[in-house]
């Protein structure tokens, strides 16, 4: 399946980042997430850092069973990422900034 | 219409298996280091590292900032006491560059400590509040790894001292604890135990006291 890009040049990009502290996955993940949009989403995204090791109980709003994941809330339709976000190009398919080679 | 609803359903089976294929892809390719586990996906999170939930609680509960930082700066964690100390939430110090907290006068100093910390390893600068107000810090780095930085952000101002002391006093009464559990068969030992943490205890009221008579026990910022 080749899904759709959602490039939406102008559209305010709303992400949330599910970590567990300070664990490497979770600093890797954030670090690579904030490379990508940096490239890609400059000046149009907003990243929320949740930290599920102080409330485990936000992991309910969006049924996050590994950490870290990322959430795409907006632009709809919401996309779910997990993983540290290393393979970049994954990243990119699953944020739908690129279709799928 | 029937058509329409299960063309519906295979999408969002589809989308669904997607997901799970996603997640057991990030397990088997190591790329997750904690779950989320109870019922509802709302129960506790269990860490792949037991070591690091205690690392993780001492991080938490002591006085001085701690940062973890990429090469260039960017802050991917920092715990509660250091946006204590800027007056800033937790929540709007990810990705920001820990050099926009710090006067212009001092960045370019902050900025080689960063570079070459491995060689050199603590830094005083000055932290730039959100009130306006600065407050001198020293920047030690406690370990570099993975290309990130853990700085530790101890606060210099005269009256955090006891707060520190209290605090390394609080170290080594645990450490003494540990102690005595592994002596428990020699006696002497226990003794000579026993009197140091009596010390350590008197030390202790000694500081307390102090703080009281003085008035001002030391702020959490």
């Amino acid at each position: 399946m080749t899904p759709a890009t959602t490039d939406g040049a102008g559209e305010k990009w709303n992400l949330k980042l599910y970590t567990a502290g300070q664990s490497p996955k979770s600093l890797a993940a954030l670090d690579n997430l904030k490379r990508v949009c940096e490239q890609h989403l400059a000046g149009r995204y907003s990243i929320e850092v949740i930290d599920l090791l102080k409330n485990p109980r936000l992991a309910k709003d969006d049924q996050i069973v590994a950490i870290p994941t990322l959430v795409r809330k907006l632009p709809e339709p919401l996309r779910r990422i997990v993983g540290d976000l290393s393979d970049t190009e994954r990243t990119l398919v699953g944020l739908q900034l690129t279709q799928r080679k | 219409m029937e058509q329409e609803t299960f063309e519906k359903e295979l999408a969002e089976l589809r989308e669904r298996l997607e997901e799970a294929e996603d997640v057991r892809r990030a397990i088997t390719r190591g790329e997750v280091d904690a779950f989320v586990i109870g019922p509802g996906g709302s129960g506790r999170v269990l860490l792949l590292a037991n070591a690091y939930q205690r690392y993780r609680q001492l991080v938490e509960r002591m006085s001085q900032g701690a940062v973890t930082s990429t090469g260039e700066g960017h802050i991917l964690f920092a715990n509660q006491r250091f946006s204590d100390m800027l007056g800033i939430p937790l929540a709007q110090l990810y990705t920001a560059p820990l050099e926009s907290y710090v006067p212009v006068g001092d960045r370019a100093r902050l900025s080689t400590f960063l570079m070459v910390s491995a060689r050199d390893s603590r830094i005083e600068v000055e932290l730039s509040r959100r009130d306006g107000t600065t407050i001198p810090v020293r920047l030690s780095l406690a370990s570099f790894a993975d290309g990130y930085a853990s700085l530790l952000i101890t606060d210099l101002r005269p009256m955090q001292w006891p707060n520190l002391a209290l605090d390394a006093l609080d170290s080594i009464r645990r450490s003494l604890e540990g102690l005595n559990r592994d002596l428990a068969g020699d006696g002497r030992a226990r003794d000579a135990l026993r009197n140091i943490s009596d010390e350590i205890n008197g030390l202790a009221r000694m500081i307390d006291e102090m703080l009281d008579v003085e008035g001002r026990k030391p702020s959490s910022a």
